[in-house]
C-alpha cells in the first residue's frame, strides 16, 4: 500500500515536472501556429484564436532560413570534427606520453577556458581583420575550434588517462607504433566520449550567436542564431514567425541529441567512479 | 557548462530597444581611440576598384521596411548611375556592432542610422564621409533637418529620409464610446483622466517593462512644454544640470498625471501596452508611430491622436521627429558612388517609394514629398510642420550611453514619486560620469 502510495507520488510528481521544463516549449510550439492579428489583439500569452502554418512559410522564406541552416552546418560539422580530432590527438599525446611540461600545458588550455569570451572580442575582430578572414565562415570555424579545443582536450585527457595501461602495451609489443596506437586502440576505446562531446559541442557550435555576429557582417553568411534575430524589428516582432523560426531551428540540434541519446548518458557519467 | 552564457545569450525577448548594455558598452570601447588606431594598422590601404557595389548596412530588419529598402536600392540600379546592395542585420545586433563596422579596416560604404548628437559622435572621431556637396543639391531642405545633418565642425554627414512623430493614441471608437474629446491643454487633459479614472479605465497606458525607455518619451515631452527646447537640448549635451530646478518642476507635472497611470504598466514591454490599448483596456498611450506595426490591421482605421497637450502657452511648441536616414564611412572605396545613391535617397520619388511600401506610419522628410495617403499620416505631418522646433528623442539628442540613466532615474520616480530630490541628484552624478566619458 504505502509503496504503491509511493510510487503514484513520483509519477505525479515527475510528470508536473517533466511539464514545467516542456511548458515553454510547448508554449513556443503553439505561437508559433498563431497568426500575427491574433497575438497582436489578445497578446503573446492569450490562448490560441487562430491556427495557421503560414509563419512557418515566412520563417522559411522570408527570414532566409534555409540559407541560414547551410551556413550553420557549413561552419558546425567541420568545427565539431577539427576541434574533436584535434583534442583527441593533444588528449592522447598529454596523457599517454611523458612530454614535459604536460601539466603545464594542460592547465594552459583550461585557463584559457575560464577566460569571459566577452573580453576577447575585440582581439578576435581585430585579428581575423589582419588575417583577411574576416566576414567568412573560415574565420568563425577558426574561432569555434580555438574556443572548443582547451575543453575538449580536458576531458578527453580525463578519460584517455583512466585507460588501462595494459591495452596499448599490448599493442606495442605488437609492434604498433604511436600513430597505430592512437587511430586502432584508443579512437575505439575513446568513442563514447567523443560521442558525447559531439553531441554537446554540435549544441554550442550551432546555437552560438556571439562569435557569429563579431566576425560575419554580411546577412547572407549569418549562421541560424543570427537570422533568426534578423527576425525581430527595430521596435516590433512578428512573435509567430519568429517562433516558427525558432522550432526549425531547433530541429537539427534535436536530431542530433537524439541520435547521440544513449552515449550522451554514458559518456557522462565517465570518471565519475573510478 | 563551460558554454552557458552562449547558449544563453540568445534571448529575444530583452534584447530590445536598449537590450544588451555589456555589448553595447564594448561598442563604445570599440569606437574609442584604442581601436581607431589599431584599425588603421590592420591593413594597409584596400585595393578594391572604386567602381565597385556600393554596399549598404542596414538595420531595416523588420520585413515590410526590410523589403521597402530592397526595392528602392533595385530602382537605383535600374537608373544605371551604378550599383548597391542592401546588408540587412538585426537592428539589436547593429546597433552593438556598428562602431566595429565603422573602424574596421574595410567598412561597408554606407549606413542607416539617425541624425543629430549620434551622428555627430562619430564624425567627431573623424569615422564618417563628408557629403556638404551631396547637401549643395538638397536646397528644398528646411534649415531644422540641415542642422540636424551637420556636424560640430560645420559640414553635413548625414542624410535624412523619414522621420516619424509621438502622440497620445487612441482609439476612435473608444473616446466616442466613452463621450470624451481631445484635450489641448494639460488642464483638460487632467479633466479626461478623471473621467476616464471615474469610468473604470485605468487612463494613460505606458510599457515599462523590457523597454523603459519609454518613459523616457514624458519626460522629453514635459520638459520640452514646461523649459522649451534649447534647455532640453542644454540638459542633453551636459550644458544643464538635471537637479536643475527647472528639471524639478517637469517632475511635479509629472506627479500629477502619476495617478492615472496603468498599474500593470510597469510589467509588460510598449508592445502589450499597444495591446492593452487596442482592447480599451487602457485610454490612451504616448507613442511613437512605430506602434501600429504591432496592432493588428483591422484596428489600423480606428486609430487617431493628439499632440501633448500644452502646458504653458508662452513656450514655443515643439515636438519630437526622430529623424532616419544614412551616413557614410570615410574609408569608403566608393565616394562617388555612395554620394549618387546618397542623392537618390533624398529624392522626392525614392522618399515615396520608400514610404509607399514600408507599411509603419512613416513621414518621408523632403518637403515636397507626398506622405501616405491616409487622415492619421496627414495629421501627423501637419502637427511637425506647425511645430516651431523638432526634437528627436532622449538618446537621439544625446548618446546611447546617457539612456540607461534616464531609465533608472524614471522607473525610479514611477515607483516612488517621493524621492525625487535624491533621483535627481543621483541621476546628475551618473550623468556627468557618462559626460566625462
Amino acid at each position: 500500500m504505502i509503496r504503491k502510495l509511493r510510487t503514484g507520488t513520483f509519477h505525479t510528481g515527475m510528470v508536473l515536472l517533466s511539464l514545467l521544463w516542456l511548458g515553454p516549449v510547448l508554449w513556443v510550439i503553439l505561437m508559433s501556429v498563431r497568426s500575427f492579428d491574433d497575438i497582436a489583439a489578445n497578446g503573446v500569452g492569450s490562448l490560441p484564436h487562430s491556427f495557421t502554418l503560414d509563419t512557418y512559410r515566412q520563417a522559411w522564406t522570408d527570414g532566409g532560413e534555409l540559407q541560414a541552416l547551410v551556413n550553420s552546418l557549413l561552419v558546425t560539422v567541420p568545427s565539431v570534427l577539427l576541434s574533436l580530432g584535434l583534442a583527441a590527438i593533444a588528449a592522447f599525446a598529454l596523457s599517454r606520453y611523458r612530454i614535459p611540461g604536460r601539466r603545464t600545458i594542460l592547465l594552459l588550455m583550461l585557463a584559457g577556458n575560464l577566460l569571459p569570451p566577452q573580453i576577447l572580442l575585440i582581439p578576435v575582430q581585430k585579428f581575423s581583420e589582419l588575417t583577411g578572414l574576416y566576414d567568412t565562415l573560415l574565420a568563425l570555424i577558426a574561432v569555434q575550434v580555438g574556443f572548443g579545443l582547451g575543453f575538449y582536450t580536458f576531458v578527453l585527457h580525463g578519460f584517455m588517462r583512466d585507460l588501462p595501461g595494459e591495452i596499448q602495451e599490448a599493442a606495442t609489443i605488437d609492434g604498433a607504433g604511436p600513430a597505430q596506437i592512437f587511430a586502432r586502440v584508443m579512437l575505439p576505446l575513446t568513442r563514447p566520449a567523443l560521442a558525447a562531446l559531439g553531441a554537446l559541442s554540435f549544441t554550442w557550435i550551432f546555437n552560438d550567436l556571439l562569435w557569429a555576429i563579431t566576425v560575419l557582417r554580411t546577412d547572407d553568411r549569418m549562421p541560424v542564431t543570427p537570422a533568426l534575430l534578423a527576425l525581430q524589428g527595430q521596435f516590433v516582432s512578428s512573435w509567430s514567425v519568429i517562433a516558427a523560426g525558432t522550432v526549425i531551428a531547433a530541429v537539427p540540434t534535436v536530431a542530433v541529441f537524439l541520435r547521440f541519446q544513449r552515449h550522451f548518458i554514458s559518456g557522462l557519467a565517465i570518471g565519475a567512479v573510478k | 557548462m563551460r558554454k552557458g552564457p552562449f547558449v544563453t545569450d540568445f534571448d529575444p525577448g530583452r534584447r530590445r530597444f536598449l537590450g544588451h548594455l555589456g555589448l553595447a558598452g564594448l561598442g563604445a570601447i570599440g569606437a574609442g581611440s584604442l581601436l581607431s588606431a589599431c584599425a588603421s594598422s590592420a591593413s594597409g590601404p584596400s585595393t578594391g576598384d572604386a567602381s565597385g557595389a556600393v554596399t549598404i548596412q542596414s538595420n531595416l530588419s523588420s520585413p515590410q521596411a526590410k523589403t521597402a529598402i530592397e526595392k528602392l536600392v533595385e530602382s537605383f540600379n535600374k537608373q544605371g548611375k551604378g550599383t548597391a546592395s542592401v546588408n540587412t542585420i538585426a537592428s539589436e545586433t547593429f546597433r552593438t556592432q556598428l562602431p566595429t563596422y565603422l573602424t574596421s579596416a574595410n567598412p561597408p560604404d554606407l549606413y542607416t542610422w539617425y541624425a543629430g548628437s549620434v551622428a555627430n559622435d562619430y564624425a567627431s572621431k573623424g569615422l564618417l564621409l563628408d557629403v556638404s556637396d551631396v547637401w549643395q543639391g538638397l536646397t528644398e531642405y528646411p534649415q531644422s533637418v540641415k542642422t540636424l545633418s551637420t556636424d560640430a565642425s560645420g559640414k553635413q554627414v548625414f542624410v535624412p529620409m523619414t522621420n516619424y512623430w509621438w502622440g497620445f493614441f487612441y482609439r476612435k471608437s473608444n473616446f466616442a464610446k466613452w463621450g470624451v474629446q481631445e484635450p489641448k491643454t494639460w488642464t483638460e487633459f487632467l479633466a479626461l483622466c478623471e473621467t476616464l479614472k471615474g469610468k473604470g479605465v485605468p487612463p494613460i497606458g505606458i510599457g515599462l517593462g523590457d523597454t523603459p525607455w519609454v518613459a523616457s518619451a514624458w519626460f522629453d515631452y514635459l520638459n520640452i512644454r514646461v523649459n522649451g527646447a534649447p534647455f532640453h537640448r542644454e540638459l542633453l549635451a551636459g550644458k544643464q544640470r538635471f537637479d536643475d530646478p527647472k528639471v524639478k518642476a517637469v517632475f511635479t507635472r509629472w506627479r500629477e498625471v502619476l495617478p492615472y497611470f496603468d498599474p500593470k504598466g510597469k510589467a509588460y514591454p510598449f508592445q502589450e501596452a499597444t495591446t492593452a490599448l487596442l482592447a480599451g483596456k487602457t485610454g490612451m498611450f504616448l507613442i511613437g508611430t512605430f506602434f501600429a506595426d504591432a496592432a493588428p490591421k483591422d484596428a489600423l482605421g480606428d486609430l487617431d491622436f493628439f499632440r501633448f497637450p500644452i502646458i504653458d502657452p508662452a513656450v514655443p511648441v515643439a515636438e519630437e521627429a526622430p529623424t532616419d536616414g544614412f551616413f557614410a564611412s570615410a574609408k569608403t572605396r566608393n565616394a562617388t558612388g555612395t554620394k549618387d545613391l546618397l542623392r537618390y535617397f533624398a529624392s522626392v520619388e525614392a522618399q515615396e517609394e520608400y514610404v509607399k511600401s514600408s507599411s509603419g506610419i512613416v513621414l518621408p522628410v523632403h518637403p515636397k514629398a507626398k506622405a501616405a495617403d491616409s487622415p492619421l499620416v496627414a495629421k501627423g505631418k501637419a502637427m511637425l510642420d506647425s511645430a516651431a522646433e523638432l526634437t528627436q528623442f532622449f538618446n537621439r539628442d544625446s548618446t546611447d550611453a546617457l539612456q540607461p540613466t534616464a531609465d533608472t532615474a524614471l522607473t525610479k520616480f514611477i515607483d516612488k514619486p517621493d524621492q525625487i530630490d535624491a533621483i535627481l541628484r543621483e541621476w546628475q552624478a551618473s550623468a556627468e560620469k557618462v559626460f566625462k566619458g
